[in-house]
């Protein structure tokens, strides 16, 4: 029998003892991490009810004005996936994608709190297209978003953009996988960074949530598949799995490079970190979750997976990304202190429980101030959903 | 009977020429031969008894000692098959003394001939051209072939490297069949290609039941898109049986038989869902090329890659663009490296002025208008004309992809008339009525299988009716629009395995 565990083995983790070894070779910034304000709302549909609930839910984690008044805001939203590809007959936005009529709000309500500047961003699958082109071909009329506030903007982040030169954000706690990333100018560029996500299952790592949704931030003209070898790409090509998932190929040499070849190539294990990593690189000041519709069993349409197009009827804010993706789970049926393991971290690291330790936030709910609608009464159970399918398959 | 639009031909190996071919190719066995030696017999047309099949192809001369006993040998099975109402053309290859070989066609009653290159000057019977897509050309025949057609399908060595998000490439022959129509839109267009060698059957793991009987060759559904293919393009397959089929039928094997009747079934329902042959390739973008020499090739991909980002598009030869109506376009692509004439640089100026947007190559001359800012990743270069733009662009090679997404990104998903969702091995092709008024949207599955979720489209334009035909279903089905906020309407359709169609009415 096998007496000792290799360093890779430890680092992995696999379930054993996998808690007291997250971090890796990062320093733990667990105790600097601050408590989150978290509000939760029930919102059944993008009507009119839409715009209040979210005022509502911005009030409760202490308003908008003293966040954004008279500040360039960056609101980071999914796009996640193959635009092509739907979960059945139902919209994007009604499944994978964060619903434009809740950008819009979320935009509006920002103007109204004297937001100086609102600019748009996301890192759309594998394309140099505006995010305007991108939201026409989905038959969305981004004139909406645009005229939602005064100085709206898009930037498709994906590549330099408008910008003269990529945005270098280091993690202050020291890397456990990258020591810093490079990013498109409109990720410095804004004083408040919102992550304005859905409430998803994530075939590799159990949950996709505000925290998963900054991994969108990172440019594909460097970690992409069609990425430059020594310096960035001019063109955007392909998605990011090549590097970040399975390290199959590095990011353009002009970034900062993985601090250790032989760690672990498992997407399990890099996501989480890389996610965790990014989220204390890049900060969220504000995390939106739009729960109002979605899809269970993964981001995006997996075609064999079970999958099913839900109605949740939340939304979620924050002021912390993990403190706002604990609650998440909470309310999809997940108990936000599980690790690798336990679901729905079957065969993944828990990003929470790894950006915490980066001092990005708290996942403990009892440690964070929670408002609004009482978890209990909106939990929309993603497993049970799950089980369902796979019960009436069986029966087919 | 003389050759027409409604001939549907099948290659027809069969007597010493083909035996002779065969012993020189990789693989030919003894019961290929047999089998070859068998469809020389005049029973073995009893295959093409009561089905669409009116027209056989046969090797004629291909240069080989073999030829000279060659139409003695089909002699028996000519007279017969002419007899049951069949055409017969002769394939004539290789170094053949061609004008030897047209006459003994004719003294056979072949009703023509078919070769690559010129015809001999004077022949007694039609020649059908058969030559490459980069090579096709008219000719007095009313049949235009093309000799290197692909068999159609998702290519063996496609990566499954991309996940769930990947859309696969497509092998198809939807290119060179509308550059030959664009080229010669009086003719009619045949396309020859082979089945692959079949594959044996994967067998069941140990301890489970025996799979029910199986064709061991090329599976239904590969014969089915074999033929789905060309026709939605508007052409014709030179029906070409793999080996392991032909011997099977003639064995009178059932799962042949099944193959072989899906075939018979897909061919009548493209005789009796023919519009392609009067409906034209439509969409707000036209790609416009002599497609001759180099240009060909950039011309063939980019009719390749606009069904696989679904850019809806028409095809113009550059010989009649003069003549061709531009209204309804968004946008022109000009392929060719030489610049037009002058008529036809100032009808593509003025339709830029008028608000559309013109790509040439990098080689156009002095371009007009004014520059203007473009992102820098684009492949073109942009300038100000009129109310409209022209886009040069800026290598003399430019990575095609890139190329056809850039053009797309420039004309903007503003303009599209449709889109298809759920479906990544599938290619669409949408054609129109003279007058507009009917459309037709030809859908291909080139995984031969059902996806996880049904094909649906998006619709800008209201029409009146929109109705799914399909060899797949009993019946044409009414399909629903419905609305969407931003405008247009979405139509649901059922999972397809190969081919469907939606008829459209304003």
């Amino acid at each position: 029998m096998k007496q000792h565990l290799t360093r890779r083995e430890l680092l992995a983790g696999a379930g054993i003892g996998a808690g007291a070894l997250l971090v890796g070779p990062a320093k733990s910034l667990a105790t600097v991490a601050k408590p989150g304000r978290v509000a939760v709302a029930r919102c059944k549909t993008y009507g009119p009810e839409l715009v209040p609930a979210m005022e509502k839910m911005f009030d409760q984690i202490g308003g908008l004005s003293g966040l954004v008044k008279g500040k360039t805001v960056a609101v980071k939203i999914n796009l996640i996936g193959v635009r092509w590809q739907r979960l059945g007959n139902a919209p994007m936005e009604e499944t994978f994608w964060t619903h434009p009529r809740a950008i819009g709000a979320a935009v509006h309500l920002m103007g109204k709190a004297g937001a100086k500047r609102i600019r748009v961003v996301e890192g759309p699958w594998s394309t140099p297209e505006t995010l305007e082109e991108v939201m026409l071909s989905m038959n969305w009329k981004p004139r909406d978003i645009l005229t939602a506030a005064d100085n709206v903007e898009f930037e498709n982040t994906n590549y330099l953009g408008r910008g003269k030169k990529y945005s270098r954000f280091m993690v202050p706690a020291g890397a456990m996988i990258y020591p810093g990333y490079d990013l498109n100018h409109s990720y410095e560029d804004c004083d408040v960074f919102v992550s304005f996500a859905k409430l998803k299952e994530h075939a590799a790592t159990g949950i996709t949530l505000s925290m998963k949704n900054v991994y969108g931030t990172t440019p594909i003209t460097i970690y992409g598949e069609g990425a430059g070898k020594d310096e960035p790409s001019i063109r955007p090509h392909g998605g990011r799995g090549g590097t970040f998932h399975f390290a199959r190929r590095l990011p353009s040499k002009s970034a900062p490079q993985q601090i250790d070849m032989s760690l672990p190539k498992d997407a399990g294990y890099r996501l989480p970190r890389i996610i965790a990593e990014l989220n204390s690189a890049r900060p969220v000041h504000l995390a939106i979750i739009d729960g109002v519709m979605s899809a269970t069993g993964a981001e995006t349409n997996y075609g064999s997976r079970p999958q099913a197009a839900v109605k949740p009827g939340v939304l979620i804010a924050g002021t912390n990304a993990v403190a706002t993706d604990a609650v998440a789970m909470a309310v999809m049926g997940f108990n936000p202190m599980n690790d690798r393991g336990q679901a729905p971290f079957a065969a993944s690291d828990n990003m929470l429980h790894l950006g915490e330790n980066l001092g990005v936030g708290l996942r403990d709910l009892k440690q964070n101030d929670i408002a609004g609608v009482p978890i209990s009464e909106v939990v929309f159970d993603y497993t049970a959903v799950r089980d369902k399918i796979l019960a009436e398959r069986k029966k087919a | 009977m003389a050759l027409n639009a409604e001939s549907v031909p099948m290659r027809w190996p069969a007597g010493p020429l083909d035996i002779a071919c065969g012993e020189k190719a990789k693989g030919f066995t003894a019961q290929t031969a047999e089998v070859l030696r068998n469809w020389q017999d005049p029973a073995s047309l009893a295959i093409v008894q009561g089905t669409p099949v009116n027209c056989l192809v046969v090797s004629w001369a291909a240069g080989l000692p073999a030829d000279a006993a060659q139409p003695e040998a089909l002699k028996p099975l000519i007279e017969k098959g002419r007899q049951a109402g069949l055409d017969f053309v002769g394939l004539i290859e290789g170094k053949a003394d061609r004008v030897a070989a047209v006459a003994a066609a004719k003294a056979a009653g072949l009703a023509a001939v078919a070769m690559d290159g010129d015809a001999p000057a004077g022949a007694s019977l039609p020649v059908i051209p058969w030559n490459k897509g980069s090579q096709v050309r008219s000719a007095s025949s009313p049949v235009l072939g093309i000799s290197d057609g692909i068999w159609p399908g998702l290519p063996q060595a496609a990566s499954q490297a991309g996940g769930p998000t990947n859309l696969p490439w497509v092998d198809s022959n939807g290119a060179p069949v509308l550059i030959a129509r664009a080229l010669a839109p009086d003719k009619t267009v045949w396309v020859g290609f082979d089945p692959p060698p079949p594959q044996p059957p994967p067998q069941p793991p140990q301890q489970q039941p025996p799979r029910p009987q199986q064709q061991a060759g090329n599976s239904a559904e590969a014969y089915v898109l074999a033929v789905a293919d060309p026709a939605s393009y508007g052409a014709k397959w030179v029906i070409s049986l793999d080996d392991q089929l032909r011997a099977d039928l003639t064995a009178k094997k059932q799962p042949a038989a099944d193959v072989w009747k899906k075939l018979v079934e897909t061919l009548a329902f493209f005789g009796l869902h023919n519009q392609a042959r009067t409906y034209q390739p439509d969409g707000p973008l036209a790609v416009l090329s002599n497609f001759a020499g180099p240009d060909y090739d950039s011309g063939e991909e980019a009719i390749n890659l606009f069904p696989r980002i679904r850019q809806p598009f028409r095809v113009i030869a550059r010989s009649r663009a003069a003549a061709a109506s531009f209204a309804g376009l968004q946008a022109v692509y000009y392929v060719d490296q030489e610049a037009p004439d002058a008529a036809l640089r100032q009808k593509l100026i003025a339709f830029a002025q008028g608000g559309g947007t013109v790509f040439v190559p990098s080689k156009w001359p002095n371009p007009e208008g004014a520059p203007l800012t473009a992102e820098p990743y684009l492949v073109f270069n942009l300038r100000k004309l009129g109310n409209g733009r022209l886009a040069v662009c800026k290598d003399a090679q430019p990575d095609p992809s890139d190329l056809v997404d850039d053009i797309q990104n420039i004309v903007s998903h503003r303009n599209d008339i449709l889109r298809l969702y759920n479906a990544p091995s599938m290619n669409f092709l949408y054609e129109t009525s003279a007058q507009g008024r009917q459309g037709v949207i030809h859908l291909l599955n080139f995984s031969r299988r059902p996806g996880s979720d049904g094909p649906l489209f998006y619709v800008k334009e209201p029409h009146k009716s929109a109705r799914l035909v399909s060899p797949e279903i009993a019946s044409p089905t009414d399909l629903a629009f419905t609305p969407q906020e931003a405008g247009g309407a979405e139509l649901f359709l059922p999972k397809l395995s190969v081919y469907g169609a939606i008829e459209l009415e304003k």
